[in-house]
């Protein structure tokens, strides 16, 4: 459940640290994003001496959320924290490398990329 | 069921200085192709001594102690578990390498296809034991977005005419242009963008499957 003002963390070696989100995209009116959604996020915290800096504004796939993801078969996966991977506009992400499990569900919604640079998809 | 992760405590597909094999890495990770089964051993628990107990912990998978780690789970399952529930759905092994061979031919068919497009530096990596949800990488290079267009829509025109399969991934060329065929993943990249994810570092304990075209042209 994520939604403009909502703090995530950053699960790839981008550079940022902390984003906040400010939009939602793919929907006008839409309240709460989750995993899998694109959302428009301002930088609040970034490492020094990499190529994203502070109040830069980017996209990012929400990989992770508190809130329960529930699949079919009856699993229900929660993460500890709410995080993102930065991604550029045509999709790539920004970083090399992803930290973190990730859902499976990211495959389906086409961001295999970001599946194939996880160290364990859940 | 309730899976539960802290997103800090992973185990990277390769690790510097230190790497692991690729049977050892599937042993740590139970991505195995072994049957998978759910042991219960949780009554037997309280009898294992407290300094074993410790090494128990998650964290116990990324230090030097591992192997122990290992050995000592193989022989806590033979003495105190029991398999309680196997799922129906699993594959015998003969027709798992049925499954692996059909792919293998299906991923040497898009490399050989890439390859008479004259892309670069093609590299097809078996990953299935590094992870579940592919078997075949296919890397390349090309040079321009028009040759990576031409790369694309060659494959998605083999893949459907001879295999009846269709590719989800990008829709238009990109820098890193991603083809899915489900078990074989194709990834065509420019060359500044190969080198900037490097792909085959991470996945460097893959098995590299030899091409036969590659050879001849390098012979010839």
């Amino acid at each position: 459940m994520i939604q403009p003002q909502t703090y995530l963390n950053v699960a790839d070696n981008s550079g940022a640290r902390k984003l906040m989100c400010i939009r939602i995209i793919g929907a006008s009116n839409r309240r709460y994003a989750h995993i899998g959604d694109v959302i428009v996020a301002v930088i609040k915290e970034a490492l020094p001496n990499m190529s994203l800096e502070k109040s830069e504004v980017v996209r990012a796939v929400i990989v992770r959320t508190s809130k329960e993801l529930k699949r079919d078969s009856g699993m229900i996966i929660r993460y500890d924290d709410n995080a993102a991977v930065v991604i550029d506009q045509e999709g790539n992400p920004k970083g090399t490398r992803i930290f973190g499990a990730i859902p499976r569900e990211l495959r389906q919604l086409n961001f295999t990329k970001i599946v194939s640079l996880a160290p364990e998809v859940l | 069921m309730f899976v539960y992760t802290l997103p800090t405590r992973h185990r990277p597909l390769l690790r510097a200085g230190n790497p692991i094999s690729g049977d050892h890495f599937r042993r740590k990770c139970g991505l195995s192709a072994k049957p998978r089964n759910i042991y219960f051993c949780r009554h037997h628990f309280s009898q294992i001594p407290s300094s074993q107990r410790f090494t128990l912990s998650p964290m116990a998978a990324g230090s030097n102690d591992s192997e122990d780690t290992d050995d000592m789970f193989d022989d806590l399952f033979k003495k105190y578990g029991k398999v309680v529930f196997r799922s129906n759905d699993q594959k015998s092994s003969s027709s798992e390498v049925d499954d692996d061979a059909e792919s293998l031919s299906f991923a040497v068919a898009l490399a050989k296809v890439a390859s008479d497009v004259k892309a670069a530096e093609l590299r097809v990596l078996f990953v299935k034991p590094l992870v579940y949800w592919t078997r075949f990488f296919i890397i390349a290079t090309a040079f321009s977005r028009p040759q990576i267009d031409a790369i694309r829509s060659k494959m998605r025109d083999l893949a459907e005419a001879q295999y009846g399969r269709t590719a989800s991934g990008d829709s238009k060329p990109n820098s890193w242009t991603l083809l899915d065929f489900g078990d074989v993943v194709v990834h065509i990249f420019l060359p500044q963008q190969r080198a900037f994810y490097n792909l085959e570092e991470f996945y460097g304990n893959a098995t590299p499957i030899e091409l036969p075209f590659e050879n001849q042209r390098f012979g010839g």
